[in-house]
């Protein structure tokens, strides 16, 4: 069982969506049992691995392989380290939670869960992947089913648009799930492009005859090879995790998806297309990152600024939880600009921290958007006299969004802009705290103008607060929050060693600065 | 001939064998019991694809006009398996629409499958130019067979229009393939493939060589040569189309294989730049043009010019490799398209609407349907899991080793192009809700043929290995020096 653990991890998603495809339609709580049976397979897995997991090594443990295609030195290969330990850990409690979020969805729920699973799947692929194709493959899975999630479930025009520019707004339906899922699906399929051509670069380079990480990684590539190749990964894995001008995307997509999705998409995937920075452009081809890390250090600066201001003036709720990520994506990728382990060990901590805060926010916001069927700031208020958990369950998020000490948040974005200061450009440090800053400011007016004042609309004192399994999901990620929070060695005991080896080898191979 | 080499023309002769007996089936069988000639011929079919595998797979000698081995194998396993799908994907629109003439139909769909059977091999020009037009003639015929007796019939209007400009374009690129042919034979002084191989390479015999290729490249449909293609799919009967955009292209990268690699492998040079430039350009069109498309016989048509212009990207490589990869993209390309063609028309028959509409809320009316459209649009994108993605993947993987950098550039650029066009389809049976909530109805055996192209496509996206190991193997029999 131990042998196979990172296997089930895998699978089990999507055994449950196989299953799910023979269950009759009109069983549905057997639907929802048998998705939620799955997550938590899988979360439980996780745990396991997690324990299991000997955190003061640093490598890659609990190794399986199986041979794939053979002829071109593909294996199906599986190991953590202890970012993937974290990532996993971080995966199975967004998908535990998103499924009971969405326990009460009822428009073709069944198809629902099968694709979600099936995406949940590619994730944790992604993230104990050892080959690079295998990598490659499940992060495909990762980004695809968006299209049918976001078109089918997603909501359209939330906030109506209005000013001078409306009509052209209508007539492309900007704000709309259609136009949201295809501008999602075209923007991260060309990264995927890029990264193609990235990976088939390095295939060649290294021989053609093996896909390995480890042996990948353990080659020397060419300077010029290492410096064209590195922007195509990292924008091309960047793309995915909202790096500036490559963000687009992301306000319109998690603005119009469900609500499990929005959580994974923004709390998960975004952390796979940082995770594919670190693990893969910047892993193989250090040279190229040393050279380009400046050049990726200001990009992420853009993104922590340039994200909370766009938040600011967001008048629909989700828009803004939807810039914060970019913002805080930022964080991560500013934290692997850096190069220095605390800065690393930060951008992979604040993967974590993000994937919780943002997971709670976006269920958070469906609960609300649920309720009040709006998501215009304007015409909320008060809502904490009738839905005081939800109330309070933003307020953990929304300080751990803007780094109050006790949170997640901080010690992810301390850990970083410690991380940067120690590098070669101090000032990004500076830029990033100034981000801090703006997304206090947008964090506490929202919450100011959701839950506090008076009531706008008489219709929202019936309102309920969460129920059944929605406290589920709150309590899990709100006391993960406050857990790490407290306690950050719980994280921090599983990155450093391997941050710390990572980044050894990572100097090593490219010379010292 | 000596025993032994009778063996490696077994399914030849079998495919000969079972065309004359429904033939003579046809005139035997009262008009009540006609129905059962297709599925004879399928059944017949089948027998002659177990036998494939009791033929010698080492390799015939390589001196003869015929040339019996691994590679003819692989490929006539591929055209009787996509036979067998046409067959029974067409089996109750035949039997509708032309209930007298149904033995004629499948005995020149045999026919043209015979030459199919004989491409591959063929190692002599003028055997060649025979076997391509033997499974030209009768494809000819085909796209043309819809009643059309009747005034006002626009269906059979636009077949018989399909089969016109069919026959045209065949004829023509018949003649530009002859001239290039006369080119190079005289030149090579012999019309063996072994004579080809020694001639030295002049500018008059390059030039041979573009108008053999150009002439392949009508029948492939491939920019600029591809007019054709969408107006030909439009109006040819639903059922033929599947059978027409997946084996004949499938025949003519057989060709194209025998000719340049054995014939012209010696002065890759000469062919190679005008090979690349044609796959750009078809890539290029074929994913473009079908953006505006809103029948969906029409853009599939073009989405299937573009998948050409992937598999000419590997072929453009003339490695070992690459002709792997050729023949791994064939049998992912017949199957996709096999499989989209026949989903397009259970649609066009259930909804009676051959436009992209008619696609819309078949997610909410037949998930499986929806499903298997899905699986074949993923394959055609490129997309994980289905046979398409490991066809492009390789396709890629190979070009890029062979340095054709700019190419994979261009493809994967085109590739997120044509997913645009593939998501709208997604989208009409997906994100679409029905108008009615009844299930579309999809005759046996159009519903099992559209079956084993699924069951093909989703295995090979599974578990890709063994295929590619047999299109290796079968590589080696276009690389084999001829002396």
């Amino acid at each position: 069982m131990n042998d196979h653990l990172l296997s089930i991890v895998v699978a089990a998603p999507s055994l449950a969506a196989f299953l799910l495809f023979l269950i009759p339609n009109r069983l549905r709580l057997l639907v929802r049992l048998t998705t939620l049976a799955g997550a938590v397979v899988s979360l439980v897995a996780a745990i396991q691995i997690a324990s299991l997991y000997e955190r003061t090594a640093g490598t890659f443990q609990l190794a399986e392989r199986y041979p794939f295609v053979p002829q071109l030195g593909i294996d199906l290969s599986f190991a953590v380290d202890g970012w993937g330990v974290a990532l996993l850990l971080l995966t199975g409690l967004i998908t535990v939670a998103g499924v009971l979020a969405s326990w009460r969805l009822a428009h073709r729920e069944k198809e629902f869960f099968i694709i979600l699973l099936v995406l949940v799947s590619g994730v944790f692929g992604v993230f104990v992947a050892q080959d690079l194709f295998i990598f490659f493959l499940f992060y495909e899975i990762a980004v695809l089913p968006m299209y049918l999630l976001i078109g089918i479930w997603g909501s359209s025009h939330a906030v109506v648009e209005g000013g001078p520019l409306k009509y052209v707004w209508r007539y492309f339906d900007i704000g709309g799930r259609e136009y949201a899922a295809m501008k999602l699906t075209l923007m991260l399929l060309a990264g995927s492009a890029l990264i193609l051509v990235g990976i088939l670069a390095i295939y060649r380079a290294a021989g053609g005859t093996t896909f390995d990480l480890h042996a990948l990684a353990a080659m020397h590539y060419d300077r010029s090879l290492q410096l064209w190749a590195f922007p195509l990964l990292w924008i091309g894995f960047g793309s995915l995790a909202g790096v500036f001008p490559f963000h687009t995307w992301s306000p319109d997509g998690h603005a119009s998806a469900p609500t499990a999705v929005s959580m994974l998409h923004a709390g998960v995937l975004m952390k796979l297309g940082a995770f594919g920075v670190m693990r893969i452009g910047m892993m193989l081809l250090p040279e190229g990152a040393r050279v380009w890390a400046p050049i990726m250090g200001c990009v992420a600066v853009i993104n922590i600024v340039y994200g909370a201001f766009s938040a600011t003036h967001q008048k629909d709720l989700k828009y803004i939880v939807a810039y914060s990520s970019v913002s805080h994506m930022g964080v991560v990728m500013l934290g692997a600009a850096a190069l220095n382990v605390d800065a690393w060990n930060g951008a992979v901590f604040q993967m974590v921290a993000h994937g919780v805060m943002t997971g709670l926010l976006f269920a958070l916001v469906g609960l609300v958007y649920e309720r009040t069927h709006t998501r215009d700031l304007a015409k909320m208020g008060g809502l904490a006299r009738v839905m005081p958990g939800v109330a309070a369950f933003f307020t953990i998020a929304g300080l751990s969004s803007l780094g109050l000490p006790g949170t997640a948040g901080f010690v992810a974005e301390f850990l970083v802009f410690i991380g940067a200061w120690k590098s070669a450009n101090p000032w990004w440090a500076v830029a990033g705290v100034i981000g801090a800053f703006i997304t206090a400011v947008y964090v506490l007016a929202a919450v100011r103008r959701i839950f506090w004042g008076p009531i706008n609309d008489s219709h929202h004192l019936e309102l309920l607060d969460a129920n059944g399994t929605e406290w589920g999901a709150l309590w899990m990620l709100g006391a993960a929050i406050i857990v790490v929070g407290f306690w950050p060695r719980l994280v921090t005991d599983f990155l450093d060693p391997t941050t710390t080896a990572h980044l050894h080898a990572l100097l090593n191979a490219a010379g010292q600065p | 001939m000596t025993a032994p080499d009778v063996n490696y023309l077994m399914p030849e002769l079998g495919v000969a064998l079972a065309a004359v007996l429904v033939f003579v089936a046809d005139l035997l069988l009262p008009s009540s019991r006609r129905k059962l000639l297709g599925p004879i011929a399928a059944l017949l079919l089948l027998a002659v694809f177990t036998m494939t595998f009791f033929v010698d797979s080492s390799g015939s000698d390589a001196h003869g006009t015929l040339f019996g081995g691994a590679g003819p194998l692989y490929f006539q396993r591929l055209f009787l398996g996509a036979a067998v799908i046409g067959i029974l994907g067409g089996l109750e629109h035949v039997e509708r629409q032309t209930h007298w003439r149904q033995g004629e139909y499948y005995f020149l769909l045999l026919c043209s499958l015979l030459g199919m059977m004989i491409l591959p091999g063929a190692r002599d020009l003028i055997l060649l130019l025979i076997a391509f037009e033997l499974m030209g003639i009768p494809l000819y015929v085909l796209a043309a067979f819809e009643p059309g007796e009747k005034a006002g019939d626009v269906q059979g209007k636009r077949a018989s229009e399909a089969g016109l400009k069919l026959f045209m374009v065949g004829s023509a690129s018949t003649a530009i393939t002859l001239f290039g042919l006369s080119l190079v034979a005289g030149l090579a002084g012999g019309t063996s493939m072994a004579a080809l191989h020694a001639a030295p390479a002049t500018p008059l015999f390059t030039i041979g060589e573009m108008f053999i290729l150009a002439g392949i490249a009508f029948k492939l449909g491939v920019a600029p040569f591809h007019m054709w293609v969408p107006d030909t799919y439009e109006g040819a009967p639903g059922p033929f189309v599947s059978f027409l955009a997946a084996s004949p292209k499938a025949a003519g990268i057989a060709a194209l294989c025998a000719l340049f690699l054995c014939g012209f492998g010696g002065v890759s040079a000469s062919w190679q730049p005008a090979v690349e430039g044609l796959a750009l350009v078809t890539m290029a069109v074929g994913s473009l043009l079908a953006i505006p498309q809103h029948n969906l016989r029409r853009l599939l048509a073009y989405s299937g010019v573009a998948q050409v212009g992937y598999l000419l990207i590997a072929f453009a490589t003339g490695t070992a490799g690459g002709v792997a990869m050729v023949l791994f993209f064939a049998v992912t390309y017949v199957a996709t398209n096999a499989g989209i063609f026949l989903v397009a028309h259970a649609v066009a028959v259930d909804t009676g609407d051959e436009t992209d509409a008619g696609l819309k809320g078949l997610a909410g009316r037949s998930p499986w349907l929806a499903l298997a459209l899905l699986a074949f649009l993923l394959s055609l994108a490129g997309i994980p899991f289905v046979a398409g993605f490991w066809a492009k993947l390789y396709v890629f993987l190979i070009a890029w080793q062979a340095g054709l950098y700019w190419l994979v550039a261009a493809g994967a650029s085109l590739s997120v192009v044509s997913l645009f066009f593939y998501l709208l389809l997604a989208r009409a049976a997906y994100l679409v809700e029905p108008t009615n909530k009844t299930p579309a109805r999809v005759a046996p055996g159009l519903r099992v043929a559209i079956i084993a192209c699924l069951i093909a496509v989703v295995g090979i996206g599974l578990y890709p290995a063994p295929l590619l190991d047999a299109a290796q193997a079968a590589a080696q029999s276009f690389l084999i020096p001829i002396h």
